[in-house]
């Protein structure tokens, strides 16, 4: 392992397997990590019970705190984080993925409808057969997702299909699903159609250590997914043509990332709520931090995607007053305002 | 020494358990609940918080209100139906309308926790504070004071419940008395107004009151079909179909989220959907319109009934 000037000039830390990564990557990822958990920490101190960082810091390496406190920080606070990050690293790996497969920077789990599809199946769970065991909700979702997926696949032609094609089709379903979703919470009681808004506006509120064991396996998924896609969206993101040229069996790949990025999305959708927009502004402000392709985008997407939705529920448990903030709303304050800046950052590189 | 303390520590344990008692609750979950609840925390202001306040139970959070028990709700419904005031009661609030605050409940200490139906998912997170009972509350599911005499049965408050129903029996036989014609053999109608005209079809206190002093729904066009915006409890009806109605009471109330609920309010707003409604509309023209006030006839409690009473025998007199 050394380092190395590659021929676009970057310096690269160079391994023995031949695999280059970009020091200004690897910096960006120390950078978000480093990030991470600084918000995870002050993310422990900021709720209604009076806990502050340093009692919870102590607490959470053994010190004895009082149980009101122990509630706040076991039952609360701790869940809340670590289901928050690995949601928002899910999403935003989904969005960077999809991104890469069509070719578009406005691609995410929302636009191309694989969120309104797990997003629906749920509510058609909620709404028409209350009684089920809630334990088969990440099914449903599933099931909801993979449909959308498999639906998208049909409809722009499994040989066929290019990456506008698809992003194409995921509007038109996504629109169409929407509508499915109004008229769900139009013709629902009263007290079920507010549950499910507050759920459609994203929400911590279900984090739990058992949620949690549930979702581990997802985001566990998450790392290998990283490990076998990322060459090929590097072929993708040159385009269909060249990735072909490049020996990308493409009829293969898509299909395979199409379903890893519905498996992500639909366990996030499950836990958190469909968090919209997500996935398209965390892949633009992680390429703002350092432009990078293929697996480190997708670490640096998932990173800034985790650090998003810690800091949009911090600040949800931080808000006092008495005008409710959802969770996807919070998020959407925090990242918008840094996606617009990544934007005019990028027009101000461009005119350079 | 270690024994006295075993034997008392075992002696207080038992009077413990003996204060608690398995139940299944309306989703029909087993939920271990206090005998004599002293801090209860409750989901829903209308359909619970209200019907338990009325049976004297002690409400120590209620979904909805501030910290400070200010109401944060379109409406206050503690004020409005029982003329009490939430900050005085001690209720507390457990975070801001669509943000339930698991920590703000943790530190309010209740024994036990009371939702609806609709509260299911929530229950499993809220199970970590304290016993969460779930009670229906759904239109076509309960109807009057069902959720209230199912509240006060479970807690031991069936005494309370059936003095304050007798009350209100009495009243009920002195305002039919006052009525004209004969309640027994008459139609009724209620309708809400939203941002259009719908039939109620259960739940409230109001409609309790109406049935009990004798009269029976009207039929109506479009009665029985499949119904949107909460189907059960508001029927939407077309500005046509309204033009219609010919009950022999027709009950009129604007929505409980508008601050403008007396009788020159729904009027106005009348005026606005159906312009020229009261020249038509052959209850109007007849004088059998009674206008009722949603706010504090529209929630399930005896309260909500007594004001639905109040306004027909202030109808009769006029």
């Amino acid at each position: 392992m050394r380092t190395a000037r590659r021929l676009d000039g970057r310096r690269v830390l160079r391994f023995a397997s031949g695999l280059d990564v970009p020091l200004a990557n690897l910096a960006a990822a120390g950078f978000l990590l480093v990030l991470v958990l600084m918000i995870m920490a002050y993310a422990l101190g900021v709720g209604a019970t009076a806990l502050g960082i340093g009692d919870a810091l102590r607490a959470v390496v053994g010190a004895g705190i009082g149980d009101g406190q122990a509630f706040a920080l076991w039952q609360v606070r701790l869940p809340h984080i670590l289901l928050g990050f690995m949601a928002g690293w899910c999403v935003a790996l989904s969005g960077a993925m999809l991104q890469s497969l069509s070719q578009n920077p406005l691609a995410d789990p929302g636009l191309l409808g694989l969120s309104q599809g797990a997003m629906v199946a749920l509510m058609v769970l909620l709404v028409f057969f209350p009684g089920l065991p809630h334990g088969l909700a990440p099914f449903v979702a599933l099931a909801g997702g993979l449909g959308v997926a498999a639906l998208i696949l049909f409809l722009v032609g499994w040989d066929q299909a290019d990456g506008l094609a698809i992003l194409l089709m995921g509007i038109a379903l996504e629109t169409t699903l929407s509508a499915v979703a109004s008229l769900l919470l139009l013709y629902t009681p009263p007290e079920t159609s507010y549950a499910l808004s507050n759920w459609l506006a994203g929400s911590l509120f279900g984090a739990s250590w058992s949620v949690i064991a549930g979702f581990a396996p997802w985001f566990a998924l998450s790392l290998p997914v990283i490990l076998l896609v990322g060459r090929s969206l590097k072929s993708f993101d040159l385009g269909d043509e060249t990735a072909l040229a490049l020996g990308e069996n493409v009829r293969r790949s898509r299909p395979a990332i199409l379903v890893a990025a519905v498996l992500l999305t639909s366990a996030s959708v499950t836990a958190v709520g469909p968090l919209i927009f997500l996935g398209v502004i965390a892949p633009h402000i992680a390429d703002a931090i350092s432009r990078s392709t293929g697996r480190t985008r997708l670490v640096l997407s998932a990173l800034v995607g985790g650090l998003l939705v810690v800091a949009g529920d911090t600040l949800t448990r931080a808000n006092t007053s008495d005008v409710a903030l959802p969770t996807g709303l919070a998020i959407t304050i925090i990242g918008v305002p840094l996606f617009i800046a990544t934007l005019r950052l990028r027009a101000l590189r461009t005119v350079q | 020494m270690r024994s006295l303390i075993l034997i008392l520590s075992l002696f207080f344990a038992g009077a413990a358990m003996a204060q608690t008692r398995p139940v299944t609750d309306d989703a029909g979950r087993e939920v271990t609940i206090p005998e004599d609840p002293k801090r209860i925390v409750t989901l829903h202001e209308p359909l619970l918080t209200l019907p338990l306040l009325e049976l004297g139970m002690p409400v120590v959070g209620s979904y909805g209100r501030g910290d400070n028990g200010e109401s944060l709700l379109a409406l206050d419904f503690i004020e409005n139906v029982l003329g009490a005031d939430g900050e005085a009661l001690g209720i507390s609030g457990i975070g801001a309308p669509g943000n339930i605050d698991l920590e703000r409940i943790r530190a309010l200490e209740p024994d036990l926790i009371v939702g609806t139906e609709h509260d299911a998912q929530k229950a499993d997170q809220l199970s970590a504070i304290a016993p969460v009972y779930l009670q229906n509350s759904r239109s076509g599911v309960v109807s009057g004071f069902e959720a209230e005499a199912a509240l006060a049965e479970r807690f031991a408050r069936t005494d309370t419940f059936d003095a304050k129903k007798a009350a209100y029996l009495d009243r009920v036989a002195e305002v039919r008395d006052s009525l004209p014609g004969n309640p027994g053999e008459e139609t009724y109608l209620a309708i809400i107004i939203y941002d259009q005209i719908n039939v109620i079809s259960a739940m409230s206190g109001a409609i309790q009151a109406i049935e009990d002093l004798g009269y029976s729904k009207a039929e109506w066009q479009g009665a029985g079909k499949a119904s949107g915006y909460g189907s059960g409890f508001a029927v939407p009806l077309s500005s046509e179909a309204f033009g219609r109605l010919d009950p022999d009471v027709l009950v009129i109330m604007n929505s409980y989220s508008s601050d403008e609920r007396d009788e020159a309010a729904i009027r106005a707003r009348l005026d606005r959907i159906v312009p020229g409604w009261d020249r038509f509309l052959k209850p109007a023209r007849e004088d059998r319109i009674i206008f009722l006030d949603s706010g504090a006839t529209a929630t399930p409690t005896i309260a909500s009934a007594e004001h639905t009473l109040d306004a027909f025998e202030a109808w009769a007199r006029d």
